[in-house]
C-alpha cells in the first residue's frame, strides 16, 4: 500500500501584534460576549443547557427557522452573554445553519469563542478549531465526550492538546454535567489566541499581500484580515458577496489577481488550504491521543442490525408504525378527556355563569369552549410525537432512516431526509411542516411543505371510518388503506412535477452524515417537545379561535325572516345558505347538496370537526347543552375523568406491540344513526368521491399555520388554492369512474 | 498502482484520496471533512436499495451517492 506523500508538515507561526488587542477587549468587557462553536452532534446544546440552565432563552434568528440559544447569566461575580451558535463543520458556509454561524462570529462582536470538540473524532473537529484560530479571536475549547471517547478505546491527553493548540482545553461529559463549571472560567479568563497554521509560501504570500490592503479599514478589524484573506482565496461565494456589497469590491478583485497568480503557479489554494489544516490537525490529534485504536463500538453493532441490507427497511417501518401507536394508545385518552369531560365541565361552569345573558352564554358554549377545547385537544397528541421524533432524532437513527430512504425518494427528486416529514405527516401534518427544517435547502423544504398536506393524517380517519361504516361496511380496512395510499401517491406525484416546475433542485450531491448513536439526555429530549408543543398552542390559540367564532357566527344569524339570532336551524342560517350557494360547485363530484358542502366548511378548522358537523346536519342534532354544573360538582368530575384517562393511557402501553389493525375504530361506530343517514344521503360513488375529497382538498387550520410561520402567508395561501383544485379534479375522476364502475 | 474511482471498491475495502474532480458538486464541504490527499477511506456498505453507499473517513461515517463516488478518485 504507498499512499501519495502528504505535504510538509506546517509550522506554527506567533501571535500577530495586531491582534492583542482583542485579549484586552475580553478582559475588560463589562459583559463579554461568548460564543460557543462546534461541529454538529458534539453535544453542544446540552453543553449549554448544562451551561445556562434556567436562563436559557430560545428563540429564532432573524427572518430564518434556524434556532437561537441564548443566555445571560451571572458566573463568579461577571454578568455574561453566551450565545450558541448553530452546529459547522467549518466555516465556509454550505447549509443556512453555517451561514449564520459565520455571520454571527463577523457581526456579533464576539468577545471569545467557546469551541466544543468531540474527544472521539478529535482530527475532524481540529479542523474547524483550526480555521477558527486564523479568525484571531480569544479560543478556549470544551472537549465534550470524553467518555463516550474512552468507550471507543480513543483516550486524549487535554493537557497535551492545549499545550499544541496554545488554548486552555477543559474536559467535559456535557450529558452529566461533568467539567461545566469550569468550561466559563477557562472561556473567561484563559482563552487565547493559540497557535495558527503556517500554508505554504505563495499562499502565505497572498494572504499577506490582501492583509496589507485591509489595514486602517474600519469595517474590516486586525483580527479578521487572516481570516478574510484566506476566505477569498479558497473561493467562498458567500464571504465574496457580502464584501462586495459593503463596498470592498477592490479587495475581491485584488483576490481575483491573486488566485490568477497562484493558478499559474498550478496551486489550487483551496486543496493548499485544506490539507494544510488537515495536516496540522492529524499531527494534533495523533500527539494527543498516541494509542488510539478503533475497537469495535457501540454504533457498528447497531448499525449492522439498522442498515442490514434485508432487516434494514422492515425495521424502520415497524419502528414508524410503533412511534404511531405510541402516540395514539397514549396520547388518545388525554384527547378524549379534553375534548369530553374537561370541555363539558366547563361548559357547564360557563352556562351557570351566564345564565343571565344567553347570547354571551351561547357564544361562550358554543364557540369559545369548543374552539379552545379543539386546540388543546392537539396537543397531547403532539406532545407524545415530538418526544418521540426527538428522540429518534437526538439518538442518531432519523440520519440512519435517511440513508435507507434516499434511493426511493432520489425517483421523485428528493433525497432521503424528505422521507421524514412526510412520514410525520401521518401522524400530524402540524409537526410535519416543522421537521421540513432538517432539509438542507431551501426548495426542498418548500416542495416537501408543499405536498405534506397531502398524507393523511390521524384526524382525517374518523371521517373515512364513519363513511366506510355506511357505504363499504364489508370493505371498511381496503377502504382505509386505498385512502392512506392514494394520499401518498398524489404526494409524491406533485413533488414529481413541482421538482421539474416549480422548485428545481439546486445543486446536487447528497451527503448524509450518520453521527454516533447516542441516549439523548431526559432534560434535552423534554425541552425540545415542549417548546414544539407550546409553540402551536400559541399560534393555534389565535386563528383556530377566530375561525371557530366565525363559524358560529354564521350558523346564528338568520337568513329567513321570522327567526332570530342563534336559535335558527341550520339550514336557514347564514352558514346554511352560503353553503347552499356553493354547492353547485361540487355538484359534478356527486355531492352538490347543502349539507355536504357545509360540513366541509368547518373540516377547514380542523378535520376531525368534519363528523361532528355531519352529525348535527344530518341528524338535526342540536349541539347539545350541557346542565348548568356547580363549582364542586365540576371539579369532581373533572377529577374523576382526569384519573380515568391516566389510568387508560398507562395500561394501553402493552398494547402498541400488538398487530396494528387499520379498521380497529370502526367496529363502535358500525350502526350509529350517523351511519344510516349517510347510507341514505350518499350513493357509493359519490361517498368515495366525497372521501377522496376530503383527503385532499386542504390542510387545516393548524398546518395552514405553521405553513406562513415558516414560509410565509402567501405560500400557505398558494398551498390551500392548489390543493383545493387538486381535490376538486381527483375527486371528479374518482366519481366518473366508481360511477361507471360501481 | 493505477487510479480508480471510488465507487469501484467493494464494501470492506479502503483506499486513500488522490483527488476530487473539479465539478465535484460536494468538492468544498468533502475537503472540510477529511478527503485531502492520502487520506484512508473504507467503502463501509451499500443501503439496502443498492444506493447511497456509507463511507468511513477518519473517525466520521458519512453517506453520498454513487454519482458523487465516481468523482473522487482513490488509489490502493
Amino acid at each position: 500500500m504507498t499512499a501519495p506523500a502528504v505535504t510538509r508538515p506546517p509550522t506554527l507561526i506567533p501571535d500577530e501584534a495586531a491582534c492583542a488587542d482583542t485579549l484586552a477587549r475580553l478582559k475588560a468587557a463589562r459583559e463579554p460576549r461568548v460564543v460557543v462553536v462546534g461541529n454538529p452532534n458534539v453535544g453542544k446544546t446540552t453543553l449549554i443547557n448544562a451551561l445556562a440552565g434556567t436562563n436559557l432563552k430560545v428563540g429564532n434568528w432573524s427572518g430564518v427557522t434556524v434556532e437561537k440559544r441564548e443566555a445571560h447569566l451571572n458566573h463568579a461575580g461577571r454578568r455574561v452573554h453566551l450565545l450558541d451558535l448553530p452546529g459547522a463543520y467549518s466555516l465556509s458556509p454550505h447549509t443556512p445553519e453555517e451561514l449564520i454561524t459565520r455571520t454571527a462570529l463577523l457581526d456579533e462582536a464576539p468577545d471569545a469563542v467557546l469551541n466544543v470538540l468531540d474527544a472521539g473524532n478529535l482530527e475532524r473537529n481540529l479542523y474547524l478549531t483550526l480555521q477558527l484560530m486564523d479568525y484571531r479571536l480569544p479560543v478556549a475549547v470544551a472537549l465534550n465526550l470524553v467518555d463516550e471517547a474512552r468507550e471507543k478505546g480513543v483516550q486524549v491527553d487535554s493537557r497535551a492538546l492545549s499545550r499544541l493548540l496554545g488554548v486552555p482545553v477543559v474536559e467535559t461529559v456535557a450529558s452529566r454535567a461533568r467539567g461545566t463549571d469550569t468550561v466559563l472560567d477557562s472561556a473567561l479568563g484563559h482563552a487565547t489566541l493559540g497557535i495558527g497554521v503556517r500554508y505554504p509560501e505563495a499562499i502565505e504570500r497572498a494572504v499577506e499581500a490582501l492583509s496589507t490592503r485591509m489595514v486602517g479599514v474600519d469595517t474590516l478589524p486586525p483580527h479578521a484580515h487572516r481570516y478574510l484573506a484566506l476566505t477569498l482565496l479558497e473561493g467562498d461565494p458567500s464571504v465574496r458577496g457580502r464584501l462586495n456589497a459593503t463596498g470592498h469590491a477592490a479587495l475581491v478583485q485584488a483576490a481575483n489577481a491573486q488566485l490568477l497568480e497562484l493558478d499559474t503557479q498550478g496551486l489550487d489554494p483551496l486543496i493548499e488550504i485544506a490539507e494544510a489544516r488537515y495536516a496540522l490537525a492529524g499531527d494534533i490529534a495523533r500527539a494527543a491521543a498516541p494509542q488510539a485504536q478503533a475497537r469495535r463500538t457501540v454504533t457498528e453493532r447497531l448499525d449492522a442490525l439498522a442498515l442490514h441490507p434485508w432487516l434494514g427497511i422492515p425495521l424502520f417501518l415497524a419502528l414508524v408504525l410503533l412511534v404511531f401507536r405510541l402516540t395514539f394508545t397514549v396520547a388518545a385518552p388525554f384527547v378524549d378527556l379534553i375534548g369530553g369531560p374537561l370541555q363539558d365541565t366547563l361548559t357547564g361552569w360557563a352556562s351557570a355563569a351566564l345564565s343571565w345573558f344567553p347570547l354571551a352564554r351561547d357564544l361562550v358554549t358554543g364557540a369559545i369552549i369548543p374552539g379552545v377545547g379543539t386546540v388543546l385537544s392537539f396537543l397531547p397528541t403532539l406532545l407524545v410525537l415530538y418526544l418521540a421524533m426527538s428522540f429518534l432524532e437526538d439518538s442518531g437513527y432519523m440520519a440512519r432512516a435517511a440513508f435507507l430512504m434516499d434511493r426511493a425518494m432520489r425517483s421523485v427528486g428528493l433525497d432521503g431526509r424528505a422521507f421524514i416529514p412526510l412520514i410525520l405527516g401521518f401522524g400530524c401534518n402540524v409537526p410535519a411542516v416543522y421537521a421540513t427544517r432538517t432539509l438542507e435547502r431551501r426548495s426542498d423544504r418548500l416542495l416537501v411543505s408543499m405536498i405534506l398536506p397531502f398524507m393523511s393524517c390521524s384526524a382525517r380517519l374518523p371521517v373515512y371510518v364513519v363513511f366506510a361504516a355506511a357505504l363499504f361496511p364489508r370493505q371498511a380496512s381496503l377502504l382505509v388503506w386505498a385512502m392512506y395510499t392514494l394520499g401518498m401517491l398524489v404526494a409524491l406525484a406533485f413533488a414529481f412535477v413541482l421538482r421539474r416546475t416549480s422548485y428545481p433542485a439546486e445543486g446536487s450531491g447528497v451527503l448524509l452524515e450518520l453521527p454516533p448513536y447516542r441516549f439523548p439526555t431526559a432534560q434535552v429530549l423534554w425541552k425540545h417537545a415542549w417548546r414544539r408543543t407550546a409553540s402551536f398552542a400559541r399560534r393555534a390559540r389565535t386563528t383556530v379561535l377566530a375561525t371557530v367564532a366565525g363559524v358560529w357566527l354564521l350558523l346564528a344569524i338568520p337568513a329567513v325572516s321570522g327567526a332570530s339570532f342563534a336559535t335558527v336551524a341550520p339550514q336557514d342560517s347564514l352558514f346554511g345558505r352560503v353553503s347552499q350557494a356553493m354547492s353547485p360547485i361540487f355538484a359534478p363530484l356527486g355531492f352538490g347538496t347543502w349539507q355536504a358542502t357545509g360540513a366541509l366548511v368547518p373540516g377547514f378548522i380542523a378535520k376531525e370537526v368534519v363528523v361532528g358537523t355531519l352529525g348535527q346536519i344530518y341528524l338535526g342534532e342540536q349541539a347539545a347543552r350541557p346542565a348548568a354544573l356547580g363549582l364542586v360538582d365540576g371539579v369532581v368530575q373533572a377529577g374523576r375523568a382526569t384519573w380515568d384517562a391516566v389510568v387508560a393511557s398507562v395500561s394501553a402501553i402493552p398494547t402498541i406491540l400488538a398487530l396494528p389493525s387499520l379498521n380497529a375504530d370502526a367496529t363502535g361506530d358500525l350502526n350509529t344513526p350517523l351511519a344510516t343517514a349517510l347510507a341514505r344521503a350518499f350513493t357509493p360513488a359519490s361517498g368515495l368521491s366525497y372521501l377522496v375529497f376530503v383527503l385532499l382538498y386542504t390542510p387545516c387550520i393548524a398546518t395552514v399555520g405553521a405553513l406562513a410561520q415558516e414560509h410565509g402567508r402567501r405560500f400557505a395561501w398558494t398551498t390551500v388554492a392548489y390543493q383545493l383544485a387538486t381535490a376538486w379534479v381527483a375527486a371528479f375522476l374518482v366519481y366518473l369512474i366508481a360511477r361507471a364502475v360501481l | 498502482m493505477p487510479d480508480v474511482p471510488l465507487d469501484s471498491l467493494a464494501p470492506g475495502q479502503t483506499a486513500h484520496v488522490v483527488a476530487l474532480d473539479p465539478a465535484h458538486p460536494l468538492r468544498r464541504r468533502l475537503m472540510e471533512l477529511g478527503f485531502v490527499r492520502g487520506a484512508p477511506v473504507t467503502v463501509v456498505r451499500r443501503a439496502p436499495l443498492g444506493d447511497p453507499v456509507e463511507l468511513r473517513i477518519g473517525a466520521t461515517l458519512l453517506a453520498l451517492r454513487a454519482d458523487d463516488l465516481r468523482l473522487i478518485r482513490v488509489r490502493a
